[in-house]
């Protein structure tokens, strides 16, 4: 009898062994796949069907003026070091005005745990609402773009919203609006996506979050 | 960039190191780790507050949530967030470790399914804590399905350092079953190839070449000296020397003797078994630090 129920027993833990670690297996290996997944899915059809705007920059047209950030910076009044946009430069004379790219698959709002971040449906512009975030971090590990800072005073994120509000009256985002060459200009991303991408100049691979921002490199 | 440091690290280690005490206490419950154990108590008992007070401390890494505490309970709302994972998974881990301490405190029998429960839960705590870096595409080094490997070996190690440190200590009947040592040897073994399959994989350019030049930074760089000698040598190698030497000589006791009694072994293995306990916690929280710390962005910010 004793041993009957050792047997039994043992058995049994065995299969309770096996269920944790199975279960560890899952905990561990199913979230890249989900997420993955996820990605596909999303690249495959909603990026295609809803509407998504996005920025692009003619690199042979800009001066370099900087205009776009001064009158970001004034509007917001963001602090220097976390800025929302920026004239990124090298030595060889390239440039890029960058901000966030209200990219079709936002890695900043998959990782923020508040969903502090949301994608508007209507154009696919990403709002940061800095009312809800906690500070955690991870999303400014999460974007590739440096886009979300953390803004001193406030301990809280802020990122370029593309000027949602002037855009719901009807005009543009103030950058736009104010570039005297025209080299920074937005579109819907039907139309830009045939013009050009993102994958220039070390910037890293679009494939990671789908940027809503072509570059038209200079000739 | 991002602003993860010391916080962080230690909350990872802390998150690793009550999932694996719990374990330890769990598996010498079971019997796991020979007949005779005294471990199979204080995991249990020091679970639930040290990975309470690893969650304590990343609130201090908040910036607006520090000062205004009533949005953190928002952590909960995010499903598609590892962040928000984690926050259900340690809250759930840190309730049922609690009962399970209350049940040995009142010397009565948790039931079973609260023991398994918390097992389980314990293993998720650990799985996460590297889950939370490794889905993180933007820094490479990162974004490894062996990230929470390495994590989940190094947990259940230095918990059960942790628990044969506070056991020796705090529990009046003193066994020393070879059967732990035997364990401990496996899980630093697992954990050595975990680590090299891990570098392995990132210098097979599989990431990328910024994943490789994080890699070079502990590896030959300005990380090297916490890398080797606190991590590899004090943390990994010198348990490891230490486990085997045990093995070796046990086996010779056996042949000698022809019977396996603890006691003799509890004579040798003392204060070297002690020290090694706290090597191999010295190396887990070495091992978080240096993740943190060796995270590089994908893009670095300017035109090349
Ligand atoms: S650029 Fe960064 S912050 Fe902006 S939507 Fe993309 S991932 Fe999010
Ligand atoms: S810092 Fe704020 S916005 Fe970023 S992930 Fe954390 S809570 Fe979300």
């Amino acid at each position: 009898m004793s041993t009957n129920k050792q047997v039994t027993l043992s058995r049994r833990n065995v299969i309770k062994g096996g269920l944790l670690l199975g279960t560890v297996a899952a905990i561990s290996i199913m979230p890249i796949k989900v997420l993955k997944a996820e990605e596909t899915v999303k690249e495959n059809t909603t990026v295609k069907t809803k509407k998504q705007i996005g920025f692009s920059y003619d690199e042979g047209k800009c001066i370099k003026c900087e205009s776009c950030v001064r009158i970001c910076q004034e509007t917001y009044q963001w602090e220097s070091d976390t800025p929302w946009r920026r004239l990124l430069k090298n030595d060889k004379g390239n440039a890029l005005s960058m901000s966030c790219n209200h990219c079709a698959d936002p890695a900043c709002a998959k990782v923020c745990p508040v969903k502090a971040y949301s994608k508007r449906d209507s154009d696919g512009i990403v709002i940061h609402d800095a009312s809800k975030c906690v500070g955690c971090g991870y999303c400014l590990y999460a974007c590739p773009y440096h886009a979300p800072h953390i803004q001193k005073k406030t301990g809280a994120v802020s990122k370029c919203h593309f000027c949602y509000n002037l855009q719901d009256t009807g005009s543009g985002p103030r950058c736009v609006g104010v570039c005297p060459t025209k080299a920074l200009t937005i579109g819907d991303m039907k139309e830009l996506s045939k013009k050009g991408n993102l994958d220039y100049k070390g910037l890293p691979s679009s494939k990671i979050t789908n940027p809503s921002m072509i570059i038209i490199p200079k000739a | 960039m991002g602003h993860w440091g010391w916080l962080i690290a230690i909350y990872l280690f802390l998150g690793g190191l009550g999932a694996g005490a719990y374990l330890a206490s769990f598996a010498a419950e079971k019997g796991l780790l020979g007949k005779k154990t005294n471990l199979d108590r204080l995991g249990y008992v020091v679970s639930g507050p040290i990975v309470a007070f690893g969650a304590f401390l990343l609130i201090f890494d908040l910036g607006q949530g520090l000062k205004k505490p009533w949005l953190i309970i928002n952590m909960f709302l995010n499903f598609s967030s590892v962040m928000t994972w984690g926050i259900y998974i340690l809250s759930a881990f840190i309730c049922v470790a609690f009962i399970k301490a209350f049940f040995l405190w009142k010397k009565r029998q948790a039931p079973a399914v609260i023991s398994y429960l918390g097992a389980i839960l314990a293993l998720a705590t650990a799985a996460y804590t590297g889950m939370l870096l490794a889905v993180v595409e933007g820094i490479p080094f990162w974004n490894s399905y062996l990230m929470p490997v390495v994590f989940v070996v190094s947990a259940l190690s230095t918990g059960l350092s942790l628990t044969s440190l506070l056991a020796h200590f705090f529990e009046k009947q003193q066994v020393h079953e070879m059967r732990v040592s035997q364990v401990h040897l496996g899980l630093v073994a697992t954990e050595i190839v975990a680590l090299a399959a891990f570098f392995a994989l990132i210098y097979s350019g599989s990431q990328g070449t910024i994943a490789k030049i994080s890699a070079n930074m502990l590896l030959t760089e300005s990380l090297s000296i916490p890398f080797w000698l606190l991590l590899v040598i004090i943390g990994l190698v010198g348990p490891l020397a230490f486990y085997l030497l045990q093995a070796r000589s046990n086996k010779k006791v056996l042949l000698t003797s022809g019977d396996q009694n603890s006691a003799l072994n509890s004579e040798r293995g003392g204060i070297g078994l002690l020290l090694c306990d706290g090597a191999v916690m010295v190396g887990g929280l070495t091992l978080r630090c240096l993740i943190i710390f060796a995270a590089l962005p994908v893009w670095n910010g300017i035109l090349s």
